[in-house]
Order: C-alpha cells, then structure tokens, then sequence
C-alpha cells in the first residue's frame, strides 16, 4: 500500500452548488500532506467524504484501502479526526470528552495522554461550556495525538491555538511522522504547512490546481527583487519574465521568472547596485498566484495545470 | 445593524433602540406564528363551542357536567359563569392559552438574552456601544410588546368571533398579563444560569408549580389559588365580573421580576451564570464510553425533569381523584348519563382518560429527545463521534432508545404516583397495578408519535423539526377539540393515542397495541434506513 487516499474526479454538489468539482489527490502513506484552499474551495467537504459523512455524487475515493462510505466503521478505527470548528458537550468536560473520543476510535494511550495534556497545557477538569475555541481544538488533538491513528485527518486544526501552542503542534505533529503515520493537514495557515509539510495540494472551487512537493512548486514561481542602484534603473520592462516593476525612492521592486532571472541580474549590475535583496516565493506568493487577480493580469492560465509528483 | 448600534448614547441601555429593532427583525416570523396559535386556539373554542351549546339545556347539562368535576376544574381554571357560552370559552380555553403566552415570553426573553450569550454574540454586539443592561432591556421590551399584541389580537379576534367585546378584551388582557410575568420569570432565570437549556427547564418548572397550585386553589376554592400569577391572571372572570384589578398585581410583579433580573445582571461577569460551574471529572467513567453512555448522559437532566414532572401530574390526578369520587356519588344526573355503574369503576375511568393528556406530554417528550439528534447534528458535535469507529445505527440509536425507554419511564412514573394515592385513597392494593397498567397501556401510541420523528430526522432532516411539532400540535388539537366539538371519525383516528383502549370502560385487547407496536416499529427503521443512507447535515 503507498497511498493512504486517492481521490479523482470527485464530485459533490448542495443543490445548485458544485462544493467539489472533480477534485483530485494523492497522500502517500507516511507523509505529511498540506490541503491548502481558501475558505469554501471544499477543504472540508472533501474531508467529510473521505470520512464517509458525505456520500460523492462521481468519482472514485479510497481510503486505506476502502471505501470511505461503505467501510466507514473499520476505516474510523485506524484513523483520527479533528474538525476545523471542534463543537463539544457543554456539559461534559474536557478529559471525558479526550477519553470517549479515543475509546469511540479504538482506544488511546493514557501516557500519551497525560503528556499531552501537560504539552498542551489543558485543564481536563473543566466544562467544555466554559472552554475557549482555543481548548476545545486541544481536546480534539489530545483525543487525535494520543490514539494510535495510522491516519490523522486534521482540518485547520490550529487556527485557534496561540503561537506557543503552534509550536507545540508542529512538534507532535514531526513525532506522528517519525513514527511512520500518515498526516492530512489542511490549512490556510501557509507558515505551518511550510513548517510542516512533505507535499501539498492546492485547490480552489472544489478543484485541484496544483499539487506536488514544496520544491517542485517553488520552480514554477518567481523570485521578489528590491534593489538600489547608483543610476536610475530603465528597460527592466522589456526584458521577458518581469512582472509589477516599479520605482520608489531611488529603489527598483520587481517580480521576476526563475527563467528570467539570469538576464535580469546581469541587466542590474549596468546600473551599479548597491543593495540587492531577493525573496524566495513563499506559500503566500503561490496562494496569490492562485486566488489573487494578477494571474489573469499576467496571461498565466487560470484553469491551473495540476503538476503531479 | 452594525451602523445602528454605534449611533446610541453611551448609558448602560445605551443601544436599546437599535437592539429592540434588530430582535423585531429576528422574530418577524416566530412572534407572529406564536401570538396567531394562541389566538387561533381561542377562535376555534369560541366557534366550536357557539355551535355545540346552541340551547339553554346544553350550556346546563354542560354546567353540570363540567363545573363540578375536579379534573376540568384543575386543567381549565375556576368555574365562573359556566351558564353563558363565552364564560364556557373562557373556562376551557384560558390556561392552554395562558401556557402559549408564557412559553412565548420564555423563549423570547431567553433567545434574546441567555442563547445570544452563550454563542458569543452579545460579547460581539456589546463591544459595540452598546450599555450593559441594552440586550435585557430590549428582550423584555419586545416579550412585552408580543404579550400586549396577543392580548389586543385576542381581543379583537374573539369580538369578531361572536363573543362580547369587553370580556374578549378582559380575557385577552388576561393572557397577556399571565405572559408578562413569565417575562419577567424569565428575566431573573437567564441571570441564574449561563446555559439556555436551564433557562427553560427553569422557567418552565415554576409555570409547572405555578399551575398545580392554581389548580389546587381552584379545586378547594380557597387562598391558595392567590399563590399562584396563573391564578391572578383568570381572577379577572372574563364575560362575567370582567374584573381587571388582579391584572395590576401581574403587572407589579412583572415589573419587580424584571428590575430584579436587572440587579442580578450587574452582579454577575457576561457569559456566566449567578450559579457558578464546579471543576468536573479530569477522566470519564466508564458509564460514559459508549454512544449509548453518551446519549443517557446527554439526555438525563430532561429525562429526570419530565419524568418528575409527570409523576407529579399523577400525583395531582390521584389526589383529585376523591373529589371526583364524592362529586359523583353526589351527582344523580351524572350517574344516570353512564347508567349507574360502580363508582369505583368511574374513577378508574376518570383517571384512564386523564392519562390520555399525560400520553401527550410524553409523546412531546419523545418527539424532543428524537429532536435532540438533530441538534447534535446541526451543533457539529455528530460529526466527530461518527467520524470514530461509530456505526450511524448505533448513534442514532442511542439516542432513539433513550427517546423510547424514556418516554415510558416516564409514563410510568405518573402511573406509579397516581397508582400509589389511588392505593392509599381506596385502601386496595390493586388499584395501583390497574393505574400502572391504564398508564403504561399508552406507550406503543407514544412511541408511533416518536417513530414519526425519527422517519422525519430521517427522510426531510432539515424540516424534521418544524414538521415533528407540528405534528404534535395537532396531536393536541385532536385530543383537545375533536370528541367534545364532533369532529369526523377519521380526524379523531389520526392519533395514535386516541387507538389506546381505554381502561375499564373499553375493553382490554392486545390488537390495537400490537398494531400500534408495529407502526412504531415500523416507521422507526425507515428513519433509521433513510439516515443511513443521506448525507450528514453540519451547520
């Protein structure tokens, strides 16, 4: 077995709304795989479907070897789940709710518990009525970390917690990959997939735009320039790759084509520079080349061409 | 609304007015549908009962009937000016509508303040400039403003109906006083307790109280009807002393209740209750490690609460019963309608009918605990226990086997208490096994009302609520208007509680329980296969 979901062509409408439309992805076992969208491409639609919640109107979906609708009790015993909006019993408190979780899900370790209620810092004894969005989405990681999970499914599963907490996050989170289990993180939180993540799949509108290692989508982007010249800089326009040129106060900003960047530089040093800093494209500039306006500007075709690992 | 709240001044109602407008907006629907039931339900009354007493011998055998038995006197209100058509209105319709108008200010006063609280949303509206005492004010303003509508729609509606103005007006005063102090009942409850759910349990066991004492007072004609606001409310004897002095004491301590909920308020932190949560378990029991365990204890306070609940409606039963003993045996005319049987034997037939009424309230109970799996659906808290190794039968289940273990418990618990009194009263052990019986004989029409809810969770989940307590409505309506106003065979037929054989005065046979057995069984497992088979609904 190497992959612990394969997806294709799924498709799931509400109505006159197409949620899913013919979304595609593969999570290797043993990876960390970042599930990245904007809020409403289908992120927990599909995650609902492969939990079996949601039966697909097309498509095939397996998960570990099953299928998610038909198989949804054997396959929920060798996965963990934590919602992106984590809703408990107000009158149930936190340590009962970790512990019916992980009995539902075939049992935790109470080590492991205990450690990560330490980690995480959570009062057990407290009414989930009285917990902060923050605490309820600690309790669904301690019930999720604390299992023995082949598979975690995860769905923005830090976006209440604090940057300490973050961290602490990020540190289960390489520990479960340690030990060979399978991650499907999604997020819109950039950083923690970078932090995190082996391979990532972007979509947008129900559908996969792009999907494959941080590194091989990194070569499809551009690099950031800010430089200062001694000469006022003039026919970086004209050079192919060069994109939202402007001039400020003695600086020239540009974003140019890894392909350009060659002629770019040595067009630069004909000015004298003085100051040069380059950025490397971050999860930000891949998400504003897929959901921001400039990749209609620039010409870049915006039915996005899967790029397959 | 965001622009509107800053425009306010900067006093602790500061924001009212915006408020009042936005919770106007909110309820255009549900105000509306509350104040036209309660009015509908006077309306049908007024009409129904105009046609059934069209000659002076009917209103007297009605009088003679009716007046003098405790069970009427108790679930209606005191025997005023039964020889008049409109006194009979209002005797048999005021406290049902009463109850609507209560109900309404509960659920508008506490949906206002306490459920907006819970969910963060007064946190989001009074970092606003909005005053700390803002969101009470408008909630007891616009539950105010409902009760004088339902008051002045009463009013007008059962004038147009045939019934003199002035008592129309004075009975609909009545109910609007009566819905007035349970604004302000439950202007005190959300401050006690930070989670809507108790509000209404609050709330709704003090009506509880609030009636039996009533009945009591009326039964005994004595003082203690004056404990009760209920009590005030029908001391106006609308169509006959058209009296509105009591009305002034609703008013009062409406106003009192309400200026203490505003004391309350300043004294406890938003988002809590006066009564502050203890530390819980850091561990769960075992008890609770099952969906099973986790719907018993989901479920447990409104089971305890109606099971108690209805067992004390037997207790009231029960002790009534002697009155009506005495008022038969006294009673020549009555005896000769059912052909002089054993007194004893009409007692036990007395109680069996009223056990139909209590068959309603734990059919309602049911329907609101198959509801419940709506609720965790929609509140998102389904789909992380489906999402282990949780099968959708097993969850479903659970919650539909507390639904209809629970709706007998509780059936059993006014058979026990009214079997128990009834024991002590004739001094044989029997009766309370018969009492036990002609109690738990209504369970298979029960659970056929919450096999109807769960095909509806089932089958259309997202109308499942709407369309299972309109079901129960008309369940009431039935019980409630169709023997007494003639309607046609069929439409008594269509309650499953009307099936019920009715101890002793029918004959006991198994057919229509089995038969009722299998409809309940029946609609269950198509709920259960239509669940299976659709999609989970979040939010």
């Amino acid at each position: 077995m190497t992959s612990a979901i394969s997806v294709s062509k799924l498709v799931k409408t509400f109505g006159a709304t197409r949620a899913l439309d013919g979304l595609d992805l593969e999570v290797a076992t043993g990876e960390v795989h970042g599930f990245l969208g904007p809020n409403g491409s289908g992120k927990s639609t599909t995650i609902r479907v492969l939990l079996g919640l949601l039966r697909a109107d097309s498509g095939v979906v397996r998960l570990l070897d099953g299928d998610p609708w038909r198989d949804a009790v054997a396959l929920h015993r060798r996965l963990a789940y934590v919602p992106g909006d984590v809703t408990l019993w107000p009158q149930i408190t936190g340590g009962e709710a970790i512990d019916l979780f992980g009995r539902l899900q075939g049992g935790l370790d109470p080590r492991r518990r205990a450690g990560l209620l330490e980690r995480f810092d959570l009062d057990p004894r407290k009414k989930a009525r009285t917990y902060s969005k923050g605490n309820r989405q600690k309790v669904a990681l301690v019930a999720a970390l604390a299992s023995d999970a082949e598979l975690l499914m995860l769905d923005e599963p830090t976006s209440g917690l604090d940057p300490l907490m973050e961290a602490v996050f990020q540190e289960c989170i390489r520990e479960v990959r340690a030990e060979g289990r399978t991650v499907l993180l999604s997020s819109h939180i950039l950083a923690e997939a970078e932090a995190l993540c082996d391979r990532v799949s972007i979509i947008r509108h129900g559908r996969t735009v792009q999907s494959g290692s941080l590194t091989e989508l990194r070569h499809l982007q551009r690099t950031s320039v800010v430089a200062r010249t001694e000469r006022p800089v003039s026919g970086l326009e004209s050079l192919p790759g060069v994109d939202d040129l402007r001039h400020d106060d003695g600086q020239v900003y540009f974003d140019v084509d890894a392909d350009g960047l060659d002629l770019v530089l040595r067009h630069l040093t004909s000015f004298g520079v003085r100051n040069l800093t380059s950025a490397p494209p971050t999860l930000e500039a891949l998400f504003l080349r897929h959901y921001g306006n400039e990749e209609v500007d620039n010409g870049v075709s915006s039915r996005g061409k899967p790029v397959r690992s | 609304m965001s622009t509107r709240l800053v425009s306010a001044g900067s006093t602790t109602v500061g924001g009212t007015a915006a408020l009042l407008r936005f919770a106007l907006r909110r309820d255009r629907i549900r105000l509306p549908v509350w104040i036209a039931a309660g009015t509908f339900m006077v309306v049908t009354q007024s009409v129904g009962s105009q046609a059934l007493y069209d000659s002076a011998d009917d209103l007297a055998a009605y009088q003679a009937s009716v007046g003098s038995n405790a069970a009427t006197i108790a679930l209606g209100g005191p025997p005023v000016g039964l020889d008049t058509v409109a006194g009979a209105v209002a005797f048999d319709i005021s406290a049902t509508v009463m109850l609507i108008a209560a109900l309404m200010a509960m659920f508008t006063v506490a949906r206002h303040t306490r459920a907006d609280e819970e969910a963060g949303r007064t946190e989001l509206i009074r970092s606003a400039r909005v005053g700390r005492h803002a969101p009470l004010l408008a909630a007891v303003l616009l539950s105010s403003a409902a009760c004088v509508a339902i008051a002045l729609t009463i009013g007008a509606a059962t004038t147009a109906s045939g019934l003199p103005a002035l008592g129309s007006f004075v009975l609909g005063a009545s109910v609007g006083a009566c819905g007035l102090v349970f604004t302000g009942v439950a202007a005190v409850a959300v401050q006690a307790t930070g989670h809507t759910r108790s509000v209404y349990g609050l709330v709704g066991g003090l009506f509880a109280v609030a009636f039996v004492l009533r009945a009591v007072g009326d039964i005994q004609r004595s003082w203690v009807v004056w404990t009760s606001p209920i009590g005030w409310a029908q001391a106006t004897h609308p169509f006959t002393d058209d009296s509105m002095l009591p009305l002034v004491l609703c008013v009062f301590v409406a106003a009192t209740l309400v200026a203490a909920g505003f004391l309350l308020l300043d004294r406890r932190d938003l988002g809590s209750g006066l009564l502050q949560p203890r530390p819980g378990r850091p561990a769960a029991p075992r008890t609770l490690l099952s969906p099973l365990g986790l719907a018993v204890r989901l479920h447990r306070g409104a089971l305890l609460a109606w099971t108690v609940g209805l067992g004390l409606l037997g207790l009231v039963y029960g002790a009534l019963a002697e009155s009506v003993e005495t008022l038969i045996g006294e009673n020549d005319q009555a005896l000769m309608i059912f052909g002089n049987p054993d007194v004893d034997q009409l007692v036990d037939a007395y109680l069996a009918t009223t056990f139909a009424v209590t068959a309603l309230l734990a059919s309602a109970y049911a329907v609101s605990a198959v509801l419940r799996v709506r609720a965790e659906e929609s509140g998102s808290r389904a789909e992380p226990v489906l999402a282990t190794a949780t099968s959708r039968a097993a969850w479903l289940g659970s919650h539909v086997a507390v639904a209809l273990l629970g709706s007998a418990l509780a059936m059993a618990a006014s058979g026990i208490t009214t079997g128990l009194v009834r024991a002590a009263q004739t001094g044989e052990a029997s009766a309370f096994g018969r009492m036990l019986a002609a109690a738990t004989a209504y369970v298979p029409a029960i659970w056929v009302v919450a096999g109807v809810a769960v095909v509806l969770v089932g089958l259309v989940p997202r109308q499942a609520q709407a369309l299972a307590w309109t079901a129960v409505g008309v369940l009431l309506l039935i019980t409630m208007f169709a023997e007494s106003f003639d309607w046609p065979q069929w439409v008594g037929d269509l309650s499953p509680i009307a099936w019920t054989p009715t101890r002793p005065l029918e004959e006991w046979t198994a057919g229509p329980l089995v038969g009722l057995l299998a409809a309940a069984a029946g609609l269950t497992a198509l709920g259960f296969a239509g669940f299976r088979r659709r999609d989970l609904i979040t939010g």
